[in-house]
């Protein structure tokens, strides 16, 4: 079986802070990591191999920089890794980095799976996964919690919404999204870690992939950011005052506005 | 199939179960006002099997006209078949904004729509409005775990397109509605590939992590017979019970209930913190619940520095007058 | 002056009984100041009586210090502002008080956000500096990370990576402190030193405290045991790591490092201690890039297994198999990638030459793998501590039973001899973790009656013994409290007690300052 897991270069959570003199988000070499919900999109992917056999590709779409999640991939089990990037791709929405992203896994010769996390940390959206599917044209299912059974043809998997579990079987060639599930992500081993510092790195340009520029990066992504600002840090608690039934009859009133909504 | 007219505003309304979810009413609420400042039409859009009085519903919510597509391929609601149907709705009717309700579902099949139309979609939205110049929908959504906003408009693809977070906008005040049949609109097209084996409901909560209500005590809940009004809250709210440390230090509470660095991390909606005082270790545990209600006896108890509301009282007393008002 | 700030002891604060030593002590009052100002008023009122005044933090230590011994409680846990910053030559510095959470200060250190509504001019301008500079760090990481600072400056608290960087005491600049009779003194870095072995210490009111220093030689290993002092020394190293016993402290400034290029952390696995040691031995030789050598015998790895496989809030930890008997964690902090696959391979190369399998190890890179070794970590005495917690509910009186000795290089081996020796012929439920890149390990003794528990303590007492004798510490890092008070004298001898004794009456005449700390109760009296 052919799997390709996406992988997305984030910052650090633990560094990830706002400067406080820009109010940018503070980016930098150093704590840029491999996007948390990746790591277990890709020990899905490595469990899922390990009982169909075959190979695993990491593909990105990012800075040079990027090859760092690629290799940090291969450290952990992964084959391969292949790096999208070029001027062209950089400010790219959702749709623009699924239309790269689609083209890339095409230009590799095409998946029998794809696997990605639910969403990245940095821009929360869950969107690539379901984009990428719609323009390969295969289905997909979001937020898979576990692999019930994986074969050469088909994989039976689980999710659970609020309060549905499903069961529902996906023929390949198919995409999945994974939520930080029952899979742990594994550690790197020493031999592992050298492995992924040796692998060779494919890079694939706009042009490589014979990409409509048209499609790509900022011209290619509908979505503009009108303004980004810091959101009203939590205030002071509001005091519920009064009589003691008054306080609950002011207390019930704040649960039920919390729980359906302010009527 | 003349009445539905092109550039209108479109809310996608989802059922679950045989039921309209509420954030459905809540987008058709706002897009109400979005539709009148824009001049635009407001469509409400059920796929699969209508319920019964869900377009007296959806009018009274606000909506025009409800268009429903049902065909064999949409009774299980899985990804592909949604989102294809309503691509094929979107390309005959051509919508100039399509809301979608940010639900597990919701976010699963829209980007799929988006791709398709080849337009953009901005996901989680909490807050959407009309830009005067321009009429464009601007959509404004926490970036970053919450630590950004950010506003996005998209000003030359159509639909514009957003899911938003379910709760954020209030359920509209019911208004007298002449709507009370749908506009069918057939949809021919197979099954989707993926097939739905087996689905079941689950009971919440068996992990304490997970749950989207919580009623937390702490030592100020004095007794461990106290701890059955904090059950009584929990029950009566659809949520569970969780405990700071002490109390299961003492074996008043198992340790499947403890909240806090030594235990378990929640996010829940909803946390009622009945006497707890807050250190840090508990505070460590919280940092995730959106709405925090505390109440404790010590005005100074650092848990109120993380809460939303405090009570400055005897949380025994505070929960005995209240059970009394849930009746 | 009517006295708001001390309150009775009333039942809903049976929590400021006790730590996490387990232990459980009384009092009949308690404060909760906020300031230096209200800290001052507190002890000026209690020095009118000679109330006996236990000072607290976040009541994370181990040896029991923060435990009540009649009297009064001084909770120190709202003194938690940061209250400035300064910089010079390039290095920064903080002013916090004692409140301050470790976990806490970390995060704002590297958020770069602070309350800063109440710094003045200089804080507010090194903070725009600070902005600008590469990361920093507060290098001490002891396990419990909810601890307070002023907890970790009175026991002069470390961690893993005190291997490389040292305890806390080497990262202090400034302190200000409450004596028992509510004056005042500051003592800055490099500012008072004793002249031989006397020190004169102005208060600022304007009095002068005297002090003859013990004469004893401190161990030349990690060390959390009695004062600190040796000749010429600087005044402020007395009061680092005193237990609470001389002054209480109000302000402290601290010192920071740049954050190392890249972190990476290595666990390596072994059949059993002896290969960990040699590994450890090996690696101790690289001379640079390592900043932490840790240790988890095959019984605190057993406990992880149990936790994981019974205890949903464990299923996180990273899945053990049972050929892993134990396990060496290495952590390395490099400039760059080049230094960092270097010793890796230099790793690689230990763990076979030991006995290891390279196979066999577990490599983090980036902060959510560090978080999945920091919670294996921390689950260690996480674990041991619900264990005691089961045994104390049927029978109160059982604290923690836990080893915190460390030796000079050349003994570490006899110690863990005699440890592994002694352990077995008592067949008593244990298991060991720690330092041992400083020849420091914890053992802990988990029992489950009140026989184990004597015998507990027995054998706990009888290896304190061996390593005075070895020339080591009694205790290396969680200072000495309440707990280990009988041991201090096991190491340090009578007359060397008699000499602290008369130190802690120079700055504390009526005795009132952590009492049962250090010492027990009778030698203070006698002195």
């Amino acid at each position: 079986m052919k799997i390709f897991v996406c992988m997305k270069q984030v910052p650090a959570a633990a560094t990830a802070s706002i400067d406080p003199l820009t109010k940018t988000i503070v980016r930098t070499a150093n704590n840029a990591v491999t996007n948390p919900f990746d790591l277990y999109a890709l020990q899905t992917a490595l469990d899922i191999r390990k009982q169909t056999g075959g190979s695993l590709t990491a593909i990105t779409m990012g800075i040079p920089a990027a090859e760092r999640v690629l290799r940090d991939a291969v450290s952990r089990g992964a084959d391969g890794g292949v790096l999208l990037s070029d001027r062209a791709f950089a400010g790219a929405d959702t749709l623009a980095t699924s239309y790269a992203l689609s083209l890339g896994i095409e230009k590799m010769g095409g998946s029998d799976l794809i696997v990605c996390g639910k969403m990245a940390v940095d821009g929360d959206t869950a969107q690539i996964g379901p984009e990428l599917a719609q323009h390969l044209g295969i289905p997909h299912v979001s937020d898979v919690c576990e692999i019930l059974e994986a074969a050469e043809d088909h994989l039976v998997v689980r999710r659970v919404w609020d309060e549905v579990e499903q069961e529902l079987y996906l023929p390949l060639p198919a995409l999945i999204t994974v939520v930080k599930g029952q899979n742990l992500p594994q550690l790197a081993t020493i031999p592992g870690m050298l492995r992924g510092r040796d692998v060779e790195i494919p890079l694939f340009t706009a042009e490589a992939l014979n990409a409509d520029t048209e499609r790509c990066g900022l011209k290619g992504s509908p979505t503009q950011v009108v303004r980004t600002f810091t959101p009203p840090v939590r205030g002071q608690a509001k005091t519920i005052e009064g009589s003691e039934t008054q306080q609950a009859e002011e207390l019930a009133k704040v649960i039920k506005e919390v729980l359906y909504g302010a009527d | 199939m003349e009445q539905i007219k092109k550039g209108a505003l479109w809310v996608f309304c989802e059922v679950q179960s045989g039921e309209l979810l509420p954030v459905g009413m809540q987008l058709l609420g706002r897009a109400k006002t979005l539709a009148a400042e824009s001049n635009r039409p407001l469509y409400a859009i059920v796929l699969g099997k209508i319920p019964e009085g869900a377009v007296k519903t959806l009018g009274a919510a606000g909506a025009d006209e409800v268009i429903c597509s049902d065909s064999p391929a949409l009774a299980d609601k899985l990804e592909q078949p949604y989102a294809d149907s309503l691509i094929d709705l979107a390309q005959k009717f051509e919508p100039d904004i399509l809301l979608v309700g940010a639900t597990p579902f919701g976010r699963a099949f829209a980007p799929r729509v988006a791709a398709a139309l080849g337009t953009g979609l901005t996901a989680d939205c909490t807050e959407l409005s009309i830009e005067a110049e321009s009429g464009l929908l601007l959509q404004t959504r926490p970036a970053f775990g919450g630590n950004m906003m950010a506003t996005i408009k998209t000003a030359t693809h159509r639909p514009q397109m957003a899911t938003v977070r379910p709760g954020v906008l209030p359920l509209p005040e019911p208004v007298e509605t002449p709507l009370s049949e749908p506009i069918a609109i057939p949809y021919n097209n197979e099954a989707g590939l993926v097939r739905l084996l087996r689905e079941t409901a689950i009971s919440k909560g068996a992990d304490i992590s997970q749950s989207k209500i919580i009623v937390a005590a702490g030592r100020g809940i004095g007794q461990k017979k106290n701890l059955k009004l904090v059950q009584a809250l929990a029950d009566k709210l659809g949520g569970e019970v969780g405990a700071s440390r002490p109390l299961v230090d003492m074996g008043f509470c198992p340790y499947s209930s403890q909240i806090g660095q030594t235990g378990y991390s929640v996010a829940p909606d909803l946390l009622i913190c009945c006497g707890i005082s807050g250190a840090v270790q508990h505070l460590a545990g919280i940092g995730g619940a959106k709405t925090v209600i505390a109440i404790n006896t010590d005005p100074k108890a650092p848990i109120f520095s993380v809460a939303d509301y405090k009570i400055v009282g005897d949380c025994v007393t505070v929960l005995e007058n209240l059970l009394k008002l849930l009746g | 002056m009517e006295q708001t700030l001390i309150r009775k002891l009333v039942s809903a604060d049976e929590e400021y009984l006790r730590d996490e030593s387990k232990k459980v002590g009384n009092a009949e009052s308690i404060s909760f100041p906020e300031t230096h100002e209200q800290v001052c008023e507190i002890m000026t009122e209690l020095y009118k009586t000679g109330t006996p005044v236990t000072v607290q933090g976040s009541r994370t230590g181990l040896a029991a210090a923060a435990v009540p011994f009649g009297g009064h409680i001084l909770n120190l846990s709202r003194m938690d502002k940061v209250l400035g910053m300064r910089s010079e030559d390039g290095r920064f510095y903080i002013t916090v008080q004692p409140g301050v959470i470790l976990q806490k200060l970390n995060k704002s250190i590297a958020a770069r956000s602070f309350s800063m509504d109440a710094w003045d001019e200089e804080s507010q301008e090194t903070y725009k500096a600070f902005c600008r500079a590469g990361s920093l760090m507060f290098t001490p990481d002891p396990t419990e990370s909810t601890a307070s600072i002023g907890g970790m400056v009175a026991c002069n608290a470390s961690g893993a990576r005190s291997y490389h960087y040292g305890a806390t005491r080497g990262h202090i600049e400034a302190l200000r402190g409450v004596l028992a009779n509510g004056e005042t003194i500051s003592l800055s870095r490099g500012q008072i030193f004793a002249k031989g072995l006397e020190l004169s210490l102005p208060t600022e009111q304007g009095s002068t405290i005297n002090v003859k220093l013990p004469t004893y030689k401190m161990p030349e290993c990690k060390n959390a045991s009695g004062y600190y002092c040796h000749e010429d020394m600087d005044a402020i190293d007395l009061l680092i790591g005193s237990d609470g016993t001389l002054a209480i402290l109000t302000e402290i400034e601290i010192s920071l490092l740049p954050v190392p290029a890249l972190t990476w952390g290595i666990t390596c696995f072994f059949p059993t201690q002896s290969e960990a040691v040699a590994y450890t031995k090996l690696t101790k030789n690289i001379s640079q890039g390592i900043a932490a050598i840790e240790y988890f015998d095959d019984c605190a790895l057993d406990i992880l297994r149990k936790q994981k496989a019974e205890n949903t809030a464990f299923s996180g930890l990273p899945f053990l198999p049972k050929e892993y008997g134990c396990a060496v964690y290495t952590e390395l902090h490099c400039d760059g990638e080049e230094q960092a696959y270097a010793l890796l391979e230099t790793l690689s190369g230990n763990c076979a030459q030991a006995g290891g399998n390279p196979d066999m190890t577990w490599v983090a890179t980036s902060d959510s793998d560090r978080d999945v070794l920091h919670f294996f970590r921390h689950a260690v005495p996480e674990s041991v501590n619900m264990q005691v917690e089961r045994s104390k509910r049927n029978y109160p009186e059982i604290t923690k039973v836990g080893g915190d000795l460390a030796v000079p290089d050349d003994s570490f081996e006899t110690l863990m001899n005699l440890y592994d020796a002694t352990l077995e012929k008592e067949g008593l439920q244990h298991a060991a973790w720690g330092h041992i890149g400083d020849n420091h390990i914890h053992v802990n003794i988990l029992p489950r009656d009140m026989d184990e528990y004597s015998r507990g303590k027995a054998l706990l007492a009888g290896w304190a013994a061996e390593v005075s004798r070895m020339g080591g510490a009694v205790s290396a890092e969680h200072g000495v409290g309440k707990l280990k008070a009988p041991f201090l004298e096991v190491m340090y001898g009578e007359d060397h007690i008699r000499e602290m004794a008369a130190l802690k009456a120079t700055f504390d005449p009526k005795c009132m300052l952590g009492r049962g700390n250090l010492f027990a109760p009778q030698q203070e009296v006698e002195r």
